[in-house]
């Protein structure tokens, strides 16, 4: 009998000591992370399916025990797209104790640049803003360069063009974001790239571009390069096919080839211009759903065991927010494998190395992410896509452009 | 000369939705005083119901364009009766931090639809070939446009003067007080006009979603957007706004057609129509049509 009382009394204080102990030494310790984005207001059509590939990566971690029994706790909050409200969610998160930020808008990357520097906390935005990583050791971009993109984007039409010195003109969102590309093109030009920019126009809220697309055409511009929002480019479009200026094929002769960034691009582009978009050439360093793949697999996958809708599921902002999750994820398991305590400084040293040996290669991208103390463009692969049929399908082989090496000599 | 003409078609395509947006403001300033900074709001509720109709609901996109106008006008005028008509004889400005308030209501109602933050873009209904005249091209999604605006800006014009109702809007807007006297329900023709606003924000909505397609954004802009039409048509009349509305849709297109990518200009096309719209401020305050009060103390 006393044993049995003695034996209950062990059981009870056992389980009294389980329950005061702190949580982490039970569970394993849990990484907070925080994401700052528009999930409403401007550009929410961005943010929102990013926010889910956050989400929905950082869940598949913590459901597949990825890092054992740690965890990762990524509080997700909306800035409508404004910077102080950025700025806000930013020091909150800091008072949380983050490891690592995710930002968003090139905006509001711009302004806080600083403070990730003065606290030094590993970023990733999603704006692909080369100003972004000028004059900051701490912001990693996740892909090539709105700049490389561009750039990548006149290189291939400079392979394809036939004839003289192919004229463009370039079609641009008003603000950093959007004019950010001009001048590395024009410095590649210097450099020795064989296009002749015909005019740079940033747009406006247009209901009609008819004017722009006749004046273009009275220049004789055979390219657009446009570096904005989809919603512009779908109105371009739409009234560029209504004028029949819009190329079948590329480069066609006394027509308009059209071309886009990462953001102008996407299954958002064709819900806005519908047939519009056909013969659209897109470029980004992700992997489009519309293309069968292994990385297509997984994006779809996850989306599906996480009940997101179709839409969701096959964005390419999706898949950006899946990317930067695994980046930020992989950072956390590369910190805990060589057995070093998950703090802000450790992740950036993790950053730092994912190069050569250590490059990183997550599913949702054409190409690895590198960075090192140089290089804070994450994955340098670009892929070019063209809508066929309702489509984006990829052309060619993913490349990654040369002048954006021979500018910076 | 093709050139010319067909800037000259497109200004007078761009200038009369501009018209019909405007309109909405038009109204309910005419018998309320009080501006509708929700307008653009509505204007993208009224697009939203009408593709909701045609590709939720199945039904043709003529009938839904027409049941998104009488859901807008009944939408508009409930908003009236709760929100706004407890504020009549109320400082002006109370009235407007109200449409303030309003707009982030309507911006956070949509952006708990998947509206919010999704592109969508309307069913094709019309032949998507363009009509093509002496190398003028236009939609035939334009082509519609147009004649609905002229339309509505036709029954509008005939409803204020000739019919009752409309003679009695035109009442208040000019002497509430005397409205009052002879019998008129100067509440009842608030409603009426924000119901009316409602109707004309949903056909201009039906039509802008059309040629953009449907991005939150992009919609809910134009009731920013045409601010500087209402302004210069005169903010209580009516075919100001449609001469207004045309005016700065040629501006538009001239001043992008001749002035942009040339001389160094750029980005002109976005901004005349402001320096010309404080210009004409300075000579005629009240604007091109606009009602000149007298006041005397």
């Amino acid at each position: 009998m006393k044993s049995l009382k003695f034996t209950t009394c062990i059981m009870v204080a056992a389980a009294v000591l389980m329950m005061a102990l702190p949580v982490s030494a039970v569970a394993g310790n849990v990484y907070k992370l925080g994401l700052s984005l528009a999930i409403t207001g401007p550009t929410s059509d961005a943010g929102n399916p990013y926010a889910k590939g956050v989400e929905d990566y950082f869940r598949y971690v913590n459901d597949m025990k990825l890092l054992g029994d740690d965890t990762i706790e990524c509080t997700i909050r909306d800035d409508k797209y404004e910077t102080s409200i950025t700025k806000r969610n930013f020091e909150e998160y800091l008072d949380m104790g983050i490891v690592f930020y995710l930002n968003y808008s090139t905006g509001s990357t711009l302004a806080l640049k600083r403070d990730f520097d003065e606290v030094k906390m590993p970023t990733m935005p999603a704006s692909f803003h080369a100003g972004n990583i000028e004059g900051s050791d701490y912001i990693f971009l996740p892909i090539a360069s709105y700049s490389a993109q561009a750039i990548g984007l006149a290189e291939y039409l400079v392979r394809k063009h036939e004839g003289k010195t192919p004229k463009v003109a370039m079609f641009i969102h008003p603000s950093a974001f959007g004019r950010g590309p001009v001048e590395d093109i024009e410095k590649s030009i210097k450099a020795g790239l064989d296009i002749e920019i015909v005019e740079v126009v940033e747009h406006g809220q247009d209901l009609d571009n008819t004017a722009m697309l006749q004046r273009w055409k009275s220049k004789n511009v055979q390219y657009v390069i446009s570096q904005t929002v989809q919603s512009p480019v779908a109105g371009m479009l739409k009234d560029a096919s209504r004028l029949g200026l819009v190329a079948g094929k590329f480069g066609e002769k006394d027509k308009i080839t059209f071309l886009g960034a990462h953001y102008t691009g996407g299954n958002d582009l064709i819900a806005l211009a519908g047939d519009a978009a056909e013969n659209f050439y897109w470029t980004t360093s992700y992997i489009v759903t519309s293309e069968p793949g292994a990385g297509a697999d997984a994006q779809l996958a996850l989306a599906k065991r996480y009940g997101r809708d179709d839409k969701a599921a096959n964005s390419h902002n999706y898949a950006n927010g899946v990317m930067v999750a695994q980046v930020a994820a992989e950072a956390i398991r590369r910190a805990k494998a060589r057995g070093n305590e998950i703090n802000k400084e450790t992740l950036y040293q993790e950053m730092l190395e994912m190069n050569g040996m250590n490059a990183f290669y997550p599913v949702t991208t054409v190409g690895p992410v590198t960075y090192s103390k140089d290089d804070h463009q994450g994955v340098d692969t670009l892929q070019l896509y063209a809508v066929q049929d309702g489509e984006f399908r990829a052309v060619g082989k993913p490349f990654i452009p040369e002048y954006t090496e021979k500018i910076k000599k | 000369m093709t050139y010319f003409f067909q800037l000259v078609v497109s200004g007078i395509v761009v200038g009369s939705i501009y018209a019909l947006a405007a309109i909405g403001f038009v109204l309910i300033y005419k018998s309320s005083r009080v501006l509708n900074i929700a307008h653009g709001q509505i204007i993208a509720a009224g697009a939203y119901i009408t593709y909701a109709l045609t590709v939720w609901c199945q039904i043709p996109i003529y009938i839904s364009f027409v049941l998104s106008m009488i859901v807008t006008f009944f939408l508009a005028m409930s908003v009236e009766r709760i929100f706004l008509r407890r504020l009549i004889g109320e400082p002006i400005i109370s009235v407007i931090m109200v449409t303030i308030g309003l707009m982030s209501i309507i911006d956070g109602l949509i952006y708990l639809t998947p509206f919010g933050s999704e592109n969508f873009s309307f069913p094709a209904f019309l032949p998507t070939e363009p009509v093509v005249f002496a190398g003028i091209y236009i939609s035939y999604t334009q082509i519609v446009g147009v004649i609905i605006t002229f339309l509505l800006i036709g029954i509008f014009s005939w409803f204020f003067k000739k019919s009752t109702v409309g003679i009695s809007m035109r009442a208040v807007s000019d002497d509430q007080m005397a409205s009052m006297s002879i019998g008129i329900s100067v509440p009842r023709v608030f409603g009426l006009a924000w119901a009316c606003a409602g109707l004309t924000a949903a056909a201009a909505g039906g039509i802008i979603g059309n040629i953009t397609g449907l991005n939150f954004e992009t919609l809910h802009a134009f009731g920013i957007i045409v601010f500087p039409v209402v302004i210069l048509g005169g903010l209580d009349s009516l075919p100001g706004a449609v001469a207004a509305g045309i005016i700065m849709g040629l501006i538009q297109q001239f001043a992008s057609g001749y002035l942009d990518g040339n001389f160094g200009l750029n980005g002109t096309a976005n901004l005349l129509p402001y320096i010309i719209l404080l210009v004409i401020l300075l000579f005629k305050p009240h604007g091109l049509f606009g009602t000149h009060e007298i006041e005397r103390v």
